[in-house]
């Protein structure tokens, strides 16, 4: 009898356990408890990793007591996980977030106001690129400390190029000439476009539209931010760009998946690609090489480009466990620190200072050929995105207005208008 | 002590204790899963309901109680009509599509022939395969310059298509990715439940001079009419929360045209709006949708059904 209450008595215990455990499971954190401890939720893949976990030990090592764990999330996921976590009252530490999400993170109410950390001294604020503060900061408030930059340039076969008899795309080359570029590279009986485009109509689709906007001399919204800007000139001539290479020549490969692209340059079937640096090192099978963006002659924009710089925010999980996260941000993005992980990954120097200094660019070179014309480029980052929480909502819209000049199924100026009209709507339902 | 003495010496106990002792166990048995249920499907049920009168944005803490407004705002909202549309013409092809392709095959395969074990686990490999290894593979051969569908189409010289970049088009690829998918799972149901034909009924069909196609007509389809019911809510309900694939191969596009409502609400809470009331009204939208098809379904199709006792 004694044996079977036991059995009894050991499965309730069990079954306890079991809901217990998982109460403890929702609100168990690594860092609980221990001031000295945090948690950085990031999404560094391959050489990033390595090096991003080569500087969390080395400032343990430095900082002794200090334990900074890391949790790999996908960047794509993270805010919509920190949301949960936050309404769940337990957020990570540190999050790595899109600077497109910045007006809406700023909106969570545990996020850490950096304003007057990233003022202290030895921080020199001034040093980040304009571009990363200006995606750091929503209505004046610093929200983050920036974790990665980039910009788009075009990226090019010299091969191909050699083989049409082209010239290679030089610094003050301009819209036109890589329309004809893209015409001569194409031969559809080989299946070889000269360029390509992403159409998922998701923000990846919009910025490489918004970058063409700003060379036209246009604008996506007024200086307030309340009234749609881009149903302009510039914008039809954007536009008209874009629809020349996919509809009437057919010399644009377009790419609904938003990953098909790299692996045809990377196989020789385009010619030239708007892209970041991070998708360098996935072309090792061409000869490529890298030149800023185009111009559109007659027009003030010049060969501006676009930025989409990210941030590292601090949330609040108690005063000295914010101090330590803040403490670590502040080494973790010193110019040391800096060099260090551009230096092991290709990524873009995230100072200007580490991007400026003699025989930078010589190093980066060697490891990812031409990388450095991305560094030179943050200098043609002359603007930012809109700062406002409605800018997903926005950026919906342009991207069916892109995607359906691309696809053909509306006329540019058409488009143009339908977006503008949406947009307002949005921003003014907005207040 | 073995359990069957632990029973016989519970049972040799004064009834009340055994049976207290007993529920006591029952209880312990079902706890942990019941609390599990409870935690992780109940409570969020519940909860998103809640959310669902609320203009919760997920980010910041306060949100104050709206009413009906969401499900207003619901009703007039173009693309979730739209949405529906697409979840519908989804639904309508991806369900007997699916149930067709998996009887032919479990038909096929329902005989003994040589290799049979490698036709089988084959049919059955593609409810094995994840979902973005299939969608990866289905986007290459769907590929408009690229793919083999359209070098095949070139060379029995049919027009070339543009698939997942044409908003007539997308749906439709994605409807056979997910026949493709799910065939594997009407398979194994099919099969299962044509093994339990019994021989003498088709041969008792045999000899009354009905023909091979009469008596799978007659006889065999009527047999399998339980699995068919079950296939058909099953993946229906399924259907009707289409995601992953969306996800992964086109993201709603081209131009919305495979925006389907789970898709739709995901894009409300998380891209979008952060608007995790009306995500949550767009929910139990859905809900009320699957619980009504299916009652329909059942009663529908108790009237098909064959139940042999």
């Amino acid at each position: 009898m004694g044996t079977y209450r036991m059995k009894a008595g050991l499965l309730c215990a069990l079954a306890l356990a079991a809901a217990t455990g998982l109460t403890a499971c929702g609100s168990g954190n690594v860092a609980t408890g221990n001031s000295k401890s945090i948690q950085i939720w990031e999404g560094w893949t391959g050489a990033e990793a390595k090096a991003f976990a080569h500087l969390v030990s080395e400032y343990e090592k430095t900082h002794p007591g200090v334990k900074v764990s890391t949790l790999f999330v996908n960047n794509d996921n993270t805010l919509q996980k920190v949301q949960t976590a936050v309404v769940g009252g337990n957020p990570p530490d540190i999050a790595y977030l899109y600077g497109s999400w910045a007006p809406n993170v700023a909106k969570i109410s545990s996020v850490v106001t950096l304003t007057k950390v990233v003022q202290r001294p030895g921080v020199n604020w001034n040093d980040f690129w304009v571009g990363e503060r200006d995606v750091a900061t929503v209505n004046g408030r610093v929200i983050g400390v920036p974790a990665l930059v980039d910009n788009l340039a075009v990226v090019y076969n010299k091969t191909l190029f050699a083989k049409a008899h082209l010239p290679l795309p030089s610094p003050n080359w301009t819209w036109p000439q890589f329309v004809a570029d893209a015409k001569q590279l194409t031969n559809v009986s080989i299946k070889q476009y000269g360029t390509a485009y992403v159409t998922p109509g998701s923000e990846d689709t919009v910025w490489h539209w918004e970058a063409l906007l700003w060379a036209a001399g246009g604008t996506i919204l007024n200086p307030a931010n309340t009234k749609a800007a881009f149903d302009s000139p510039a914008g039809l001539l954007s536009l008209n760009t874009l629809r020349t290479m996919a509809i009437t020549q057919r010399s644009m490969y377009l790419d609904p998946t938003d990953s098909a692209y790299a692996n045809l340059f990377n196989s020789g079937h385009i010619g030239m690609l708007v892209t970041g640096p991070w998708d360098l090192s996935g072309f090792p099978n061409v000869h490529y090489g890298v030149q800023i963006m185009p111009s559109f002659p007659g027009t003030t924009g010049g060969h501006q480009t676009i930025s989409g710089p990210d941030n590292w925010v601090i949330f609040n999980n108690g005063a000295s466990r914010v101090s330590t996260a803040e403490n670590f941000l502040l080494w973790l993005t010193a110019p040391a620190q800096a060099e260090y992980f551009s230096l092991h990954t290709g990524d873009l120097p995230i100072r200007a200072s580490v991007g400026n200094a003699p025989s930078f660019d010589a190093s980066m070179n060697q490891a990812l050929p031409d990388v450095s014309t991305f560094i030179s480029n943050l200098g043609n980052v002359h603007q930012a995105r809109p700062q406002i929480a409605t800018y997903p909502q926005i950026s919906q819209v342009l991207g069916t207005m892109v995607v359906s000049v691309l696809l053909g199924k509306a006329q540019p100026a058409q488009a143009l208008a339908a977006a503008a009209a949406k947009v307002n709507q949005i921003l003014a339902g907005s207040g | 002590m073995t359990a069957a003495a632990a029973i016989a010496r519970a049972r040799a106990r004064p009834a009340r204790r055994a049976r207290t002792t007993e529920s006591l166990t029952g209880w312990a048995f079902v706890t942990p899963a019941t609390v599990i249920i409870g935690l992780f499907g109940a409570a969020p049920i519940v909860w998103s309901l809640v959310l669902s009168f609320t203009n919760d944005n997920g980010l910041s803490s306060t949100s104050a109680f709206i009413g009906v407004r969401n499900y207003k705002t619901l009703i007039h909202d173009p693309v979730v009509s739209q949405a529906i549309e697409h979840t519908i013409v989804y639904t309508a092809l991806f369900v007997p599509g699916t149930m067709l392709v998996g009887l032919f095959l479990a038909v096929a395969m329902n005989r003994k022939i040589r290799f049979i074990w490698f036709y089988r686990t084959a049919a059955y490999a593609t409810m094995a395969i994840s979902t973005i290894s299939e969608a990866l593979v289905f986007i290459w051969l769907f590929d408009p310059s690229f793919g083999i569908v359209n070098y095949v189409f070139s060379l029995l010289h049919l027009p070339q298509q543009q698939f997942l970049n044409s908003p007539n088009e997308a749906l439709y690829v994605i409807v056979t990715m997910t026949i493709w998918g799910w065939s594997g799972f009407a398979v194994v149901i099919y099969l299962a439940a044509l093994q339990g034909v019994p021989q003498d009924l088709v041969e008792a069909a045999a000899i009354d001079g009905a023909g091979r196609w009469a008596t799978f007509r007659r006889v065999t389809l009527p047999l399998l009419s339980p699995a068919s019911l079950f296939l058909a809510v099953w993946l229906t309900i399924n259907a009707l929360q289409l995601f992953d694939e969306v996800y992964l191969s086109t993201q709603g596009g081209p131009l919305g045209a495979t925006t389907v409502l789970v898709y739709y609400l995901y894009q409300q809470a998380f891209t979008t709006n952060f608007d995790f009331g009306y995500a949550s009204a767009i929910a139990y939208l859905l809900f009320i949708v699957i619980l009504a098809v299916t009652a329909i379904q059942f009663r529908v199709g108790r009237r098909f059904t064959f139940y042999r006792s």
